[in-house]
């Protein structure tokens, strides 16, 4: 028999599920086992977001772009809040400030929970994800106990934010920080001495202080490559002014530094929702906000657990926004893991996918140009037609074994 | 190379020392079906219109929640009471009153609008459907029966007993 010529073999990954339960496509080159090429489709989860926030008044915008994410809610409504307050030009009590803040850190430290165990999962360690889940379920019930929800707790309003913390509720936020904190320890130990555990982060999908900068990732990804962006210290917003955060940064750039990038971030906001918690600052949690928004555009950066987070909001002086542009954490990040997985085993994709902590429909965007044709841009029905007619189209296109 | 080995010997070890450690603990598990987790106090569940003591309906008909609900959810017609006919104190009541859950986001701002604290979020969640139609609830799905002795609406009264529509309430706090 001949030898068999070194052959280029595609392998699609997704579009169901690729690491997280969410879709996207990865196609994947491989020369044996040996990743030698990875192209990422995107946009299976597009949902028109930025196209409806323009037929809905700010208020019921706020719920809408909360439901951009499930995971990092808080933060997308936050923004927009923000974004809109300064447009209003109202000042938010500081007392909402700070318990804008909590939530957010309560946020971060239930996102970077569920990464830990998703990685963890990805990296065949079930332990492990299950037993940080289980941990994770002590914020859960906090954010429950808080705000009456589980996900997308709604504590933003135009102005302030909706309930307030109670004596009780400090008393159990403390409370389960110390338990979190405990826990925190265990896992920073578990993942940087796990012998096994190691086998799968350790050297693997690392990323130079450079390639992170050239590639512009953000978020913990870029801070574990030694790269320092985190937009509560360059840009600090809201209550973060007077509560300044200290950055943890890891020069090594592989997944092990990612893990404890992330799990190091958790005793920082420990410590944050501790800091504010101990001088809640009293008064109102909330300003009016009239219903029409003076013209004008606005732009806003929060740092979402996953990094970055943008948003643009044009007024014209209606109820209704002209246009809010969000740009979320995963797709500046995407590219890292199109690069990174080249020179990797195969096993080792969902592992460097997952990361980057992805959130697949928050990623999905659509971008029409338009060519000096005089239209003015779509209407929602002509959106709708579009989709139906692209997906079709796309399913015929798509056979991943022509491809590669 | 032996001590390698051995020390992954002692980490698998160690591992499984730790989920042996588990066993004995109690699980956090709860069997869903037959328990229930209890609420949080500001749990927001399924809507229920209120009634008054005496038995009448607290819902005016003025379709406020309807206007700040975020998600068009509510669906609200009034009608005027009469003195032969009475749902609620003052002029008028919801003749219609209907909730879309497959609509509603939980949020709570209905509670809010609403001046005289008629409809609430109340505890249940345990709601799914086998037809979209079902997502809609209707008034007789949400009113409360009325308070044990009292009789249901629409009843008579006296004409004049019952001409204020919104109750004196204290401020919210
Ligand atoms: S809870 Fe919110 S979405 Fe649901 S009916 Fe009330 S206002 Fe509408
Ligand atoms: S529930 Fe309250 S707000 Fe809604 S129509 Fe009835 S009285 Fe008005």
């Amino acid at each position: 028999m001949q030898p068999q010529k070194t052959e280029q073999f595609t392998v699609p990954i997704g579009p169901q599920h690729p690491a997280l339960k969410e879709p996207s496509s990865f196609l994947i080159s491989v020369d044996g086992e040996v990743v030698t090429n990875a192209i990422v489709r995107l946009g299976y989860a597009h949902r028109g977001i930025e196209k409806a926030t323009e037929s809905r008044t700010y208020v019921q915008n706020l719920y809408l772009l909360e439901r951009i994410c499930g995971i990092c809610s808080h933060i997308h409504g936050t923004a927009f809040a923000m974004g809109v307050e300064r447009l209003a030009g109202v000042e938010v009590p500081p007392r909402a400030q700070a318990i804008r803040l909590i939530i957010a850190e309560l946020e971060r430290i239930h996102s970077h929970m569920l990464w830990l165990g998703v990685g963890a999962h990805q990296g065949g360690f079930d332990a492990l994800f299950m037993f940080s889940w289980r941990d994770r379920e002590t914020v859960m019930d906090l954010l429950e106990s808080i705000s009456g929800n589980r996900v997308n707790y709604s504590a933003n309003v135009l102005g302030g934010v909706k309930f307030d913390l109670t004596a009780a509720h400090i008393g159990d936020i403390l409370k389960a920080l110390d338990y979190l904190e405990e826990r925190t320890h265990h896992y920073l130990k578990v993942v940087t001495t796990d012998a096994s555990f190691l086998q799968r982060t350790r050297g693997i999908g690392t990323m130079t202080r450079h390639q992170a900068e050239v590639l512009g990732a953000i978020g913990p990804t870029a801070r574990a490559s030694g790269v320092l962006r985190d937009v509560r210290i360059e840009a600090p917003y809201g209550a973060y002014v007077d509560h300044p955060v200290t950055t943890i940064t890891d020069d090594r750039g592989d997944l092990e530094a990612r893990f404890a990038v992330r799990i190091k971030e958790l005793f920082e906001s420990y410590r944050l929702i501790r800091e504010v918690l101990d001088d809640l600052p009293p008064g109102d949690i909330k300003t009016r906000v009239k219903r029409k928004i003076p013209e004008g555009e606005a732009a806003f950066r929060v740092e979402a657990p996953r990094g970055e987070l943008f948003y643009f909001i044009k007024s014209d002086g209606t109820d209704i926004p002209s246009r809010v542009k969000v740009r979320t954490p995963t797709i500046c990040n995407m590219t890292s893991v199109v690069k990174l997985a080249v020179g990797h085993q195969l096993a080792d994709v969902p592992m460097i996918l997952a990361g980057i902590d992805p959130c697949f429909s928050c990623n999905d965007r659509m971008v029409r140009v338009n060519r000096n044709n005089g239209s003015d841009g779509w209407t929602w029905e002509q959106l709708r037609q579009h989709g139906i007619e692209y997906y079709k189209q796309r399913s015929q296109d798509y056979d991943p074994l022509v491809v590669g | 190379m032996i001590k390698e080995a051995f020390g992954k010997g002692v980490a698998i070890l160690e591992g499984l020392g730790t989920v042996f450690k588990h066993v004995f603990e109690k699980p956090v598990t709860v069997q869903f079906p037959e328990e229930f987790k209890p609420f949080a106090e500001r749990f927001k569940g399924r809507h229920e219109l209120k009634r008054y003591e005496n038995g009448l309906e607290k819902c005016i008909g003025c379709a406020l929640c309807a206007a700040a609900c975020p998600a068009d959810a509510i669906w609200v017609e009034a009608e005027e009471n009469t003195d032969e006919e009475r749902y609620s104190p003052g002029e008028r009541y919801a003749k219609t009153y209907e909730i879309n859950m497959l609509r509603c986001i939980f949020c709570g701002y209905c509670e809010d609008a609403c001046p005289t604290e008629a409809i609430v979020l109340e505890k249940h969640y345990e709601l799914s459907f086998t037809d979209r139609r079902d997502a809609i609830y209707t008034k007789e799905m949400l009113l409360v029966p009325p308070p044990e002795g009292q009789e249901d609406t629409p009843r008579k009264v006296e004409p004049g007993s019952f001409d204020r529509s919104i109750p004196v309430m204290e401020d919210p706090k």
